[in-house]
């Protein structure tokens, strides 16, 4: 069975139908959490309250809006950003009342991917972007930073970030197109 | 339209890809949302823009460990489900084929806006998860009782979190149940109750901890079906009970146990 149908099981409160739909998203949602949050033992709580937010509140999920993959993820990715940017907070408050900040021993999970068609895809396209188009898709979606962070980093004008980022997933949506 | 308010629309406008990209900052995130409501074409954008922005998450994915996947499952047993947000629409119906007809009028009602990602409870959805009553947020509610219910959900968060948490429940054939998420490592548990009603008269109904050739360990009174967080835990306990007691609770139990659970399948008890 497809996501979506499952998901309108598991809203009517069906557990086999959600043991299936974990088996169809637990590794997305798992990698999705893991690239942008890093730490381990964090992923691991992010992923769970994700997963569990699913079976919760499946009843939102609305087909006329969108994929149930597509609800899902973006679920997993708002999650993991927010953890993400709470974690950057709290590190910042740390270094400013100097205190050292202690920080766990993070292996590098998102480079010891295993090769998957779709990764491999992703990543040509990817390529294929302009340098500031990939860093601003990159920086934001990947390591949860806003906007306005980016821009800091990037040392680029607000504007032009926006810009960035919707010509560079307009071009990812151009090249990923045949990929589906 | 005032050429101002022209101008802030194309100002939100560009925020469709940051905000597909959830690189908004939270009042940010907000204010787009309620544009997004009433923007037909920016909703449609919206949409395209995060079916791109998925498509980076799946060249991500990793198996998950299996202990999450008992852990999730587990968690799943003894956690109750949101209601569908709009009382207009059926709630799903348990065959697939009934609720795709109750869809399809859905998506025929197009203009019906509502934000992409609906807000989905907090950050601290784990914790909700045990018991949605925590969640039932009423507007009433002074700002000191939801400091108290967040700092509770954050305690079920961690005990949700730790690497050895179970949970296990029980059911009477009246429908009195009670269920636990404990970790034996934390010596913490998270309990909660259902279908026992209000007793009359004021009295309470109060959580105790069995422990073998000791008296029962009182771990608090339970307020409606909002769950007890207890603390430091004996790993020799081998049940739970809940008694009806007087109002303020006792020294020790008074009465039967009107619901029991045994612990040893949590971890305890050894």
């Amino acid at each position: 069975m497809e996501a979506d149908e499952l998901l309108v099981l598991v809203a009517g409160g069906d557990q086999k139908a959600f043991e299936e739909l974990y088996g169809l998203v637990s590794g997305p949602v798992f990698g999705l959490v893991r690239r942008v949050v890093r730490d381990p033992a964090q992923t691991e709580e992010v992923a769970q309250e994700v997963l569990l937010e699913l079976w919760r509140s499946a009843a939102r999920f609305d087909p006329g809006r969108g994929s149930a993959l597509s609800w899902i993820l973006t679920l997993a990715h708002r999650r993991a950003v927010d953890r993400v940017r709470s974690a950057r907070a709290a590190t910042e408050r740390e270094q400013r009342e100097g205190r050292r900040a202690h920080h766990p021993a993070f292996d590098q999970v998102a480079e010891e991917v295993e090769a998957g068609l779709e990764r491999e895809w992703v990543r040509r396209c990817l390529d294929r972007l302009t340098s500031l188009q990939r860093q601003s898709v990159t920086l934001a979606y990947y390591d949860g930073y806003t906007y306005r962070e980016v821009a800091e980093r990037l040392s680029l004008p607000l504007g032009t970030v926006k810009t960035r980022m919707r010509d560079g997933l307009a071009r990812l949506r151009e090249c990923l197109g045949g990929a589906a | 339209m005032s050429f101002l308010d022209r101008l802030m629309r194309r100002d939100l406008h560009s925020l469709a890809a940051p905000y597909a990209l959830d690189a908004l900052e939270p009042e940010e995130r907000r204010r787009f949302e309620r544009h997004l409501r009433g923007c037909v074409r920016c909703s449609a954008e919206v949409r395209a823009l995060t079916e791109d922005a998925v498509r980076l998450a799946w060249s991500t994915a990793a198996p998950a460990p299996a202990v999450l996947r008992e852990r999730v499952l587990a968690a799943v047993r003894t956690t109750p489900q949101d209601p569908a947000p709009q009382p207009s629409r059926a709630r799903p119906a348990q065959s697939s084929s009934r609720a795709r007809d109750d869809w399809q009028p859905a998506r025929a009602r197009a203009p019906r806006l509502r934000p992409l990602m609906a807000p989905l409870a907090t950050a601290t959805a784990a914790a909700a998860l045990v018991v949605a009553s925590l969640f039932a947020v009423q507007a009433t509610q002074t700002r000191d009782e939801l400091d108290r219910e967040r700092a509770q959900a954050r305690e079920i968060a961690h005990v949700l979190a730790a690497p050895d948490a179970r949970a296990t429940s029980e059911r009477d054939a009246q429908g009195r149940g009670i269920g636990v998420v404990a970790s034996a490592s934390e010596r913490r548990a998270v309990v909660t109750v259902s279908g026992l009603g209000t007793p009359s008269g004021g009295r309470v109904h109060q959580l105790w901890l069995m422990r073998p050739n000791e008296n029962p360990l009182s771990l608090g009174l339970f307020d409606g079906d909002t769950p007890l967080v207890a603390d430091d835990l004996s790993t020799r306990a081998t049940s739970l009970a809940v008694t009806v007691e007087p109002h303020g609770g006792s020294a020790q139990p008074t009465t039967q146990p009107v619901v029991q659970l045994a612990l040893e399948s949590v971890g305890f008890g050894e």
